[in-house]
């Protein structure tokens, strides 16, 4: 945490800018799509509740990406730096997961103040007593995005550029996880695929159950995903890890 | 007589730059077929980037018929204009200004400023990423398509789309690189980046969906809306004169500028490696 508030501009632009940026950016498209439809309902629900999904969606993106930890993750893979971290009582794997869940809680912290308040003065359709469980989901979540990111850095041992995976991995989940638009406005058939994964979770799920648009019953399925992503995503990682470890020459450094 | 001078000084420093240029895509080309296994995955990389855009207008237009002032067809003549700025971004630009802070903090900057050759043209032309010529490819494709699908194209707004597609990729330079610039005063500013691609995303939305004033904005102080909504407003709606001749005095305006920032950002700078 002390580390993160180091660099203060970084932080400022992370917790207080970006999302600030992002909420204008969403909430515009919404309205001006609204405004082209000429009706008051897309899907069923009013433009309140894609405003508000908007508003939140982006917020809950931020906190469910990964993409400097991934990032620094590789590199370090990459240039055979690890042995410090192998010497640890910590493994690299917890030793992210702390750096990074330390990091999410103080940026999601100072900037939760911002979709609660833009949403009071848009009057939007918010259950703001769901906010409890929704982090509980969003939290579990993070172990999965943690577990991918570990999985896409133990590709570095065998292959080069590994940070074309991440950016894959993370304009893929730009979709799957429904941060774009909401995914009951996908056709039927795709629809009911993308909710069987668990990247649901990262964002559609703890925002439609926020905002209204699920019930309890749909909601709840996304940890019972998670679970099976996470079983599935850390035996690989784990045995990548294991060979690539018995390839790998450190720096020295 | 100092007009004629400085025309041919200008003329000479092109040649010069662009034989650099030629030259870097050479070394580029050579050292990309090193590691082939990269032209797939960066272009994969940005087919998903191309699918993400072209989902989201899709699946938005199951359910409305028009969005700012263009239907679905209108919109996808303008993502295929915005396909093709980022192809020739990602070719030339990405690998140098993405990466810039890392150099600034690896001291490699230092070797760049050192060579004898204009220093904001090294740094963000040192690479070329020949692999995204592919995506060029695809985002050509695209393009024909989505032409295709227009019921009234007026050959004449081709013309004008080509001209000002160069606009757009020069704005999208100059508003990329004096973000990236912003490393050599915040050394660890990868945050900063972020802003980018945030600011960057009011650009890959048509500018007409945007609020008036929001919309003046991304024209002018913050030209993002400069990148492909104006050229694809060329192809598909009336003529607009003044913003055409805008979008074109606006590009030595920022390039000027975005100079102007380099030499101040430089005159912040302190050595990595020293």
């Amino acid at each position: 945490m002390i580390s993160n508030l180091e660099y203060r501009i970084n932080f400022i632009v992370d917790a207080l800018i970006q999302p600030c940026i992002t909420t204008v950016v969403e909430i515009v498209l919404w309205m001006a799509i609204f405004r082209g439809a000429g009706t008051d309902m897309i899907g069923g629900f009013t433009r309140e509740y894609y405003l508000a999904y908007a508003l939140w969606a982006t917020f809950v993106a931020r906190i469910s990406t990964s993409w400097l930890y991934e990032f620094r993750m590789i590199e370090e893979v990459e240039q055979g730096t690890i042995n410090s971290l192998l010497v640890r009582p910590l493994s690299f794997y917890e030793y992210y997961l702390s750096q990074m869940l330390g990091y999410k809680f103080v940026t999601t912290i100072f900037s939760l103040w911002i979709p609660i308040v833009v949403g009071i003065y848009l009057d939007l359709p918010v259950h703001l007593d769901r906010l409890p469980i929704i982090f509980l989901l969003i939290g579990y979540y993070l172990f999965l995005v943690h577990s991918m990111s570990f999985l896409i850095s133990t590709f570095a041992f065998y292959l080069n550029k590994v940070n074309y995976f991440t950016s894959t991995k993370n304009l893929a989940l730009w979709l799957l996880t429904g941060e774009l638009f909401p995914i009951d406005l996908m056709p039927e058939a795709w629809r009911d695929f993308v909710l069987s994964l668990p990247f649901v979770s990262g964002v559609y799920l703890p925002i439609g159950y926020l905002t209204g648009r699920i019930g309890f019953g749909v909601f709840i399925q996304g940890f019972q995903t998670v679970t099976l992503g996470l079983i599935i995503v850390n035996v690989m990682g784990y045995l990548l890890w294991a060979q690539g470890l018995k390839k790998y020459s450190g720096t020295g450094a | 007589m100092g007009a004629p001078i400085i025309l041919k000084s200008f003329w000479t420093e092109t040649k010069k730059n662009f034989s650099l240029l030629v030259g870097l895509f050479k070394a580029s080309f050579i050292s990309d077929l090193e590691f082939r296994f990269n032209f797939a995955t960066r272009i994969i990389t940005d087919i998903f980037w191309y699918l993400a855009q072209v989902v989201t207008f899709e699946v938005l237009f199951l359910h409305t018929p028009i969005i700012g002032h263009w239907n679905i067809n209108q919109t996808r003549v303008f993502l295929g204009v915005l396909f093709i700025i980022d192809a020739l971004y990602m070719t030339f630009l990405a690998d140098n200004l993405d990466k810039f802070s890392e150099k600034v903090r690896r001291g490699e900057l230092d070797l760049l400023l050192m060579k004898p050759v204009n220093s904001q043209f090294m740094v963000s032309f040192q690479r070329v990423a020949t692999a995204s010529l592919g995506n060029l490819i695809i985002a050509l494709m695209w393009m024909t398509y989505a032409l295709y699908q227009l019921p009234d194209l007026h050959p004449l707004r081709i013309f004008w789309l080509i001209v000002l597609i160069p606009v757009g990729f020069s704005t999208l330079y100059v508003v990329r690189f004096c973000f990236s610039v912003v490393s050599l005063i915040f050394v660890r500013g990868e945050n900063i980046q972020f802003i980018w691609f945030q600011l960057y995303k009011l650009g890959m939305r048509p500018d007409s969906i945007y609020f008036p004033w929001l919309r003046y904005i991304v024209l002018t102080i913050l030209p993002v809306g400069l990148i492909a909504s104006v050229p694809a407003r060329a192809i598909l709606d009336p003529p607009n004169w003044p913003l055409f001749l805008w979008a074109f005095a606006s590009v030595p305006i920022f390039i000027w500028f975005s100079n102007r920032f380099w030499k101040y950002c430089l005159s912040k700078y302190n050595s990595a490696s020293s």
